[in-house]
């Protein structure tokens, strides 16, 4: 897979490594905190992106890969005492194995019933965990205020997670430009466009999609795995919530899917508003209704993303956004 | 030139991000510096309320409890320390929606930005022990109100403290209750949601009654949101002499009006929160003798005299005036929650005034000493290996009754030396 990187691909990447440094120099705790719920939902998005936005599968169990790896990873720090990195490789290597699996059997399945298959899935998984003596069954796991010893104390803990965070948001942008400027990417676009149609070409469909489903399912093991460990517990509910499903596809909706700026800056808008709502004096007690004018107004008017919109509207960008 | 019209605008959409970023930051550090400035005498006590999700309810009522507690001790000239001034209280707060999310950058913000004091936990376990660690991280002592799993505290946390009755102990005293009326009851049977704090409390609550000679004959969660409980029941042994578990208020709820439904026969149904609550009077007949714990009932006769025959301290609002000065303020009787709100103040009232200082450090000191009675009930910490566990207070459980007019009222029936009338055997259709 011969790849060549265009501007537009490295933009994304340029603005996290970037935002990652000012966090970092800053040093400002609350801004650590802030940044991470946003990169997180960034490392969301853009690995749903994967499958939804360049395969055209939409699929409401992204959560499960989360809560899944994140569970196993954090099983591993919490009772075998494992390092986090290790660990949370574990995680996404557990959700890319389940996705591995579980494409193989509802990948066959195309529009509406894929995504009220994945539906099925979540459900499963949590009863699966709540039940699970090894993962704390219903009451589920916690870290010591020790554990944090091992990465200089609490603080310090943090900035570490944040840190790890950060590189994987960067991992997913970057395997996410490199899909899509493949060939193996081009064959998932051909799928989206029409199935049959790319297999007549010669795409291998059930395998590229197995493939794509995989991918996708990696990197929110790994963020969860972080996000738990930063929490300090996990409980069933908690880690399976299907809204967290829902809005990534909301993100990806807003900025414009099928491009790696698009999961990106949707992300960013979205978490925004909601962080910034929240806490505002005037909108405190009303942010869940400006957020949902919000994003009905975009939706009526600008349907194909913020990304596309632009792209469609000033031809200049089209080099620079992808 | 369309090349330089390119850059222009990518170099323009870079920096509205970055001016972006610290405009929102220098603003936040506008709206924080006057709070840090009056810092000598004014505390802040931060916290996240559930203002919208599902503990909506129960978290605005524990706020609730909070705000009486502040408006009070702020109009009465707030807490005098040794060196003359008064230390007075201001509440900063922001919506969690009742989700994990952001419950730690909330904190964090609270701590670094708004440079709270003292914290006050959000309501429910899940989320008091998500905010109990960024408390921990900052040095701050953390109250946790609503919340209470006992596994917080078995982390290594030094400066969180609890007000509610831990899990653990949460129907160990129906067990009691159902020795005290029927010293021949041998066997129980447990039906609980699987969720954390329920399954908390059904662990401990069998470890116990086993240790208590009693055999458990049946032991089984379900899955929360069910809504049909027919299999559960027809699996509970016939001639068991008590039911007892439960979850939240929904399944709670219809568990018990089905148990009646099917003419279950036993001696004692005791079940999780829902009971306590107004609204489960709305069961009617299938209300009728359910026993439920709680944390505290506007019934209970905690008072200075209770206090002396014990030995220590009473500290703070009656409960007579608690009960009244909160209804004409928020219009609906208190509940527990409401009053675990207040207490939570309370206590922080009282050891920054033992302390004579609002020093992290002395504070701790005296909460760790603490052991007083307040119109909610004893207060004393563990501070051995669960350090902040509350191990003072007590549960009351109340039972459904029906008064001369065949009215469903709420009566305490244990411990006994708090019972407002004699508790009654179950009776289903």
């Amino acid at each position: 897979m011969k790849t060549r990187l265009r501007f537009g691909y490295l933009l994304p990447l340029a603005i996290i490594l970037v935002w990652g440094v000012w966090v970092l120099l800053k040093g400002e705790d609350t801004l650590r905190e802030t940044t991470f719920t946003v990169f997180m939902f960034i490392g969301m998005a853009s690995s749903l992106n994967i499958l939804l936005g360049y395969t055209g599968y939409v699929s409401f169990g992204h959560i499960v890969f989360f809560g899944l790896g994140g569970y196993f990873g954090f099983y591993l720090v919490s009772q075998h005492n494992l390092a986090l990195i290790p660990a949370s490789l574990a995680g996404g290597a557990l959700s890319g194995a389940l996705a591995g699996l579980l494409g193989l059997a509802v990948l066959r399945l195309r529009g509406a019933y894929f995504a009220l298959a994945t539906i099925g899935i979540n459900e499963a998984a949590r009863a699966f965990v709540s039940n699970f003596g090894p993962f704390g069954g219903a009451t589920g796991l916690f870290v010591q205020f020790s554990a944090y010893e091992a990465y200089g104390g609490a603080g310090p803990a943090l900035w570490t997670t944040f840190i790890y965070l950060w590189l994987v948001t960067l991992v997913v942008l970057l395997a996410s430009s490199l899909v899509k400027s493949s060939r193996f990417g081009l064959g998932l676009m051909a799928i989206r466009e029409d199935e049959d149609a790319a297999m007549v070409m010669g795409v291998k469909a059930p395998r590229a999609k197995t493939i794509a489903f995989m991918i996708s399912a990696f990197f929110p093991g790994m963020i969860g795995t972080l996000y738990f460990f930063k929490n300090g517990n996990v409980e069933p509910g908690d880690a399976f919530q299907l809204h967290m499903s829902i809005e990534a596809l909301v993100m990806i909706m807003l900025g414009g899917m099928g491009t790696v700026f698009g999961p990106m800056l949707g992300a960013v808008t979205y978490q925004g508003l909601r962080g910034y709502l929240l806490t505002s004096p005037i909108f405190k007690s009303l942010h869940l209704a400006v957020s949902g004018v919000f994003l009905l107004v975009i939706i009526l008017f600008i349907p194909a993303g913020v990304v596309g919109w632009i792209r469609h509207r000033i031809p200049l960008t089209r080099k620079l956004l992808e | 030139m369309r090349k330089t019209r390119l850059w222009l605008l990518v170099a323009l959409a870079i920096l509205s991000l970055i001016l972006a970023g610290t405009s929102m930051a220098q603003k936040e550090k506008k709206a924080a510096a006057p709070a840090a400035k009056a810092a000598a005498k004014n505390v802040v006590i931060g916290f996240t309320a559930s203002q919208t999700g599902k503990f909506n309810v129960e978290a605005t009522r524990q706020i609730h409890g909070l705000s009486l507690w502040m408006d009070q001790v702020n109009a009465a000239g707030g807490v005098k320390l040794p060196d003359g001034s008064a230390v007075k209280f201001t509440a900063k707060f922001y919506d969690d929606e009742s989700k994990k999310e952001r419950v730690q950058e909330l904190y964090t913000k609270l701590i670094n930005e708004d440079k709270a004091d003292f914290l006050i936990s959000p309501y429910s376990s899940g989320l008091a022990d998500a905010s109990a660690v960024i408390a921990q991280q900052y040095k701050r002592i953390m109250i946790t109100c609503g919340a209470a799993s006992d596994s917080t505290y078995k982390k290594g946390y030094t400066l969180v403290y609890q007000t509610y009755t831990p899990a653990s102990r949460y129907l160990n005293g129906a067990l009691d209750l159902l020795s005290k009326m029927d010293p021949k009851a041998k066997t129980i049977a447990i039906v609980h949601e699987k969720d954390k704090f329920s399954t908390d409390v059904v662990n401990a609550l069998k470890t116990y009654a086993e240790s208590k000679g009693y055999k458990v004959a049946l032991f089984e969660g379900y899955e929360p949101g069910t809504t049909d409980f027919a299999p559960f029941i027809n699996k509970i042994p016939a001639g068991v002499d008590a039911i007892m578990g439960g979850g939240h208020f929904a399944d709670t709820s219809t568990f018990a009006k089905q148990l009646y439904e099917k003419g279950f026969k036993t001696k004692m149904v005791a079940l999780l929160v829902a009971p306590p609550e107004d609204k489960f009077a709305e069961l009617g007949d299938a209300a009728y003798g359910i026993i439920g714990p709680s944390q505290w009932e506007p019934q209970v006769k905690y008072g200075p005299e209770g206090a002396k025959a014990m030995g220590i301290e009473y500290f703070g609002i009656s409960v007579a005036d608690f009960t009244k000065e909160y209804t004409a303020k928020f219009k609906e009787p208190p509940t527990y929650h409401s009053a675990g709100g207040y207490v939570a103040g309370l206590l922080l009232e009282k050891a920054i005034a033992t302390a004579g200082s609002t020093d992290t450090e002395k504070v701790k000191a005296a909460l760790d000493k603490m052991d007083i009675m307040t119109f909610y009930g004893r207060i004393k910490f563990d501070t051995e290996k669960s350090h902040g566990l509350q191990i003072g207070h007590d549960m009351v459980d109340i039972q459904w009754q029906r008064d001369e007019k065949k009215n469903l009222v709420k009566q305490v029936v244990w411990p006994e030396a708090a019972a407002t009338a004699k508790p009654v055997f179950y009776h289903a259709k």
